[in-house]
């Protein structure tokens, strides 16, 4: 598994701004100029061999994106629906007949996969567990073994509220890497980030050992959400933050460093070599709030399914539909930097979407495509919106 | 079939005793319990080296907690002093019940374990194909305790040996089961409650609801509680299954439904609490208590109580906070009330004895 080769390199990307001025208007009069994010050390571990299925996987560029309005209802997620979708899209993806041929792209008998779903948020938005199902189903079709998957996410309890514990088939096993929100046994101490943003007394970041060492193989469930530091936590942030531990101290109202920090990390191996394919559950889209919201007014039952193998790009395609979505609204774009907007009462934040925590940092997503992670650019997305049927 | 009342159960128990899940075996959620004003102090405070998921049970003068890292304590409720420690071979999350002098309790390596409640030495062991999140349930010398195996297990209390093992229940089975009398109620992961024959696991009825369950029964005559992922609460026909009433929630009800006289506490986790009328399920009143609810809320004599991401107190005829205290986050966790103090463990590893 190549844990015995250890590199050490310093990696950092260009600044929040310099990657803003690609994609959103120059800055204004009333936005701030954000500070320059320190560089980031990274302690890694590569595979002995490289995976060509790592990201950007087997398909830069390409995302399959499904919409159909009978997938979701009165706030219930029907699986069949689902079901019908997901195999739909995959072979879309892969040009594959069946979802048993699809998932054999990306997963072999022999592995150990993950399913990194997304329960921060849980109840009210969270990996449904009726996708997290069809999934399983899914790679058990490519020949793995129900004692060969586990669904896991870094806190125990969220999993708990979500009650996938309950929600899953017998057999698989569900993991929280740490059963309390200091525990840092469920890390690996040779493999971690280490950077100080705000003069914080502990400076490392620990990839979790589930995933330096015991997966072999990684399927991706990030929700479509909206995040008050990130701008969106989609497949990048669902796998970075959701990886490593000691990363609430990237932001500190109201500035945020998660640009670079969750496209570096992505990038440190073993993880970038084992995440093989992205799912986004977007049967709700939270559009202000995220990631924590419970308040269903910023939730809509927008019933979307979302497959690719690039991170970037999809991710790409996800802030383009919330932004959608907060105009529709009427709330600000998560590119804005105005001071009048930031609010150090969470109470206003939860209740008033014009209101946020932090000055949001989406150039993360552009940030990782120049880390080679994917692909950013609208125009040369290959996005394929398949109608329901 | 009709369970006229759970004093049989109860009346093993010291009238203080907290003996399981909500109280006794009845799920009566602390019926009866005297109302503790508000708390002005922890009269003591313990950290453990673990989180709590799991809610206490007492017994005279001693707390038991099971501990995720897989340790059942033994507390002094004067002190909070540790009396003797159990090591599990794996991970706890379930709420621990008394049987006479043994402490019962599930662990994630597939076993139910019996304890010896005075010293802690293992008396018997039994073992399932999956981690064991239920509570054991303890009724005429058998214990019934469900497992994420998919199966219903009936143990005997005595030495631990099987009496039967149900079918596959098609899910997980992380509802903690009601005995009754003659017959075993419990719900399962695949969204199926099941009434089963006590003597022989023999399937008597089952009827689904529209998603996983891993809210834990409570029977009231012959009407049977339970929520459902499906957002509905259940009252179910105790002899066939049939449902006589649901009532829709917002979200997922995860928690396991409190009885007092003719109403139904139960929360949701939509962040409300909902009191429920036993006969028609009419909404009596409903408050936001939370952003999710999952665990059980205790009934006092006036008083509801409940453990979420802080413990409040509730008037059980409006539902209007009588205090509020921010501490004890917890999941599934609930209090135990006895003595005019609160005992309560949380996620974060720690133990209260408040009054």
């Amino acid at each position: 598994m190549g844990m015995d080769r250890r590199t050490f390199v310093k990696r950092t990307c260009t600044g929040s701004a310099g990657l803003m001025l690609a994609g959103v208007p120059v800055l204004g009069t009333e936005q701030v100029v954000m500070p320059q994010p320190p560089p980031i050390d990274v302690h890694e571990a590569p595979l002995a061999k490289k995976s060509a299925l790592g990201m950007p996987g087997l398909y830069p560029g390409r995302v399959v994106e499904l919409a159909d309005a009978r997938a979701i209802a009165g706030n219930r997620v029907s699986q069949p629906v689902v079901h019908e979708m997901l195999e739909r899209g995959l072979k879309e993806l892969t040009g594959e007949t069946s979802p048993a041929a699809a998932f054999a792209k990306f997963v072999e008998p022999k592995d150990v996969v993950g399913i990194k779903i997304n329960p921060s948020g849980a109840p009210a938005c969270c990996s449904s567990p009726e996708l997290v199902r069809e999934i399983i189903e899914g790679v058990r079709s490519a020949g793995v073994p129900v004692r060969n998957i586990v669904v896991y996410d870094r806190f125990g309890y969220e999993i708990d509220l979500g009650s996938y514990q309950t929600l899953m088939p017998p057999g698989i096993e569900i993991f929280g890497v740490q059963d309390g929100l200091l525990d840092a046994s469920g890390y690996d101490a040779n493999v971690y980030c280490d950077m100080n943003f705000f003069g914080e007394w502990e400076t490392r970041s620990y990839m979790a050992s589930i995933v330096a060492t015991r997966l072999d193989k990684i399927i991706n469930v990030p929700t479509l959400k909206d995040h008050s530091a990130s701008g969106v936590t989609g497949c990048l942030k669902n796998v970075a933050y959701g990886s490593f531990n000691n990363v609430a101290r990237s932001h500190k109202e109201p500035y945020s460093f998660t640009n670079p920090l969750i496209g570096v990390m992505c990038t440190v191996e073993p993880l970038r070599s084992k995440v093989v394919l992205n799912i986004m559950d977007g049967m709700r889209m939270v559009w202000h709030g995220g990631p924590l919201t419970q308040n269903q007014d910023f939730i809509a039952q927008t019933g979307v399914l979302m497959m690719s193998t690039d991170p970037v790009a999809m991710d790409t395609i996800e802030l383009e539909a919330i932004e959608k979505k907060r105009r529709e609204k009427g709330a600000p774009s998560v590119w804005e930097h105005n001071p009048k907007s930031i609010t150090a009462d969470s109470r206003e934040f939860y209740t008033d979407a014009s209101k946020n925590l932090f000055y949001r940092q989406p150039g993360h997503i552009a940030a990782a495509g120049k880390l080679g992670l994917g692909v950013s650019d609208l125009k040369q997305i290959d996005h394929r919106k398949l109608q329901a049927s | 079939m009709t369970e006229k009342s759970s004093m049989t159960e109860v009346a093993a128990a010291a009238e203080g005793d907290w003996i399981t899940l909500l109280k006794d075996n009845g799920r009566t959620g602390g019926f009866g319990a005297p109302t503790v004003p508000s708390p002005t102090k922890a009269r003591w405070q313990l950290r453990l080296s673990s989180p709590v998921r799991s809610s206490p049970a007492l017994r005279e003068a001693t707390l038991y907690v099971t501990a995720q890292r897989g340790q059942l304590y033994a507390l002094k409720t004067k002190d909070g002093r540790q009396e003797w420690k159990f090591e599990a071979g794996g991970k706890i999350n379930s709420t621990p019940s008394l049987s006479g002098r043994n402490v019962l309790f599930g662990c994630d390596n597939g076993k139910v374990y019996a304890v010896n409640g005075d010293n802690g030495a293992k008396v018997w062991e039994a073992t399932t194909d999956g981690e064991v999140w239920a509570s054991a349930v303890v009724r005429q010398g058998m214990v019934f305790v469900g497992s994420g195996d998919g199966h219903l297990y009936a143990l005997d209390a005595e030495n631990g040996k099987r009496r039967w093992k149900s079918e596959s229940l098609g899910g997980r089975v992380y509802s903690t089961a009601y005995a009754a009398e003659k017959a075993i109620y419990v719900g399962s992961g695949n969204g199926t409650v099941y009434c089963f024959e006590r003597e022989n696991g023999k399937i008597l009825w089952k009827v689904a609801t529209g998603d996983g369950i891993d809210s834990s029964p409570a029977l009231v005559g012959d009407t049977l509680l339970i929520g459902s992922q499906d957002f509905f609460v259940y009252a179910l026909d105790a002899n066939n299954g049939a449902v006589r009433w649901k009532y829709e929630t917002g979200l997922g009800v995860a928690a396991a439904p409190a009885v007092s006289g003719d109403a139904v506490v139960i929360g949701s986790k939509d962040g409300q609490l909902y009191t429920l009328e036993l006969a028609t399920g009419k909404l009596r009143w409903k408050i936001r208590a939370g952003e999710a609810i999952t665990g059980p809320a205790v009934f006092g004599a006036s008083t509801i109580y409940l453990q979420s991401w802080g413990l409040q107190a509730l008037a059980a005829d409006t539902g209007k906070t009588v205090w509020r205290a921010g501490l004890g986050m917890g999941v599934q966790n609930a209090p135990v009330i006895a003595g005019g103090s609160i005992y309560l463990a949380s996620l974060d590893g720690e133990v209260y004895a408040l009054e």
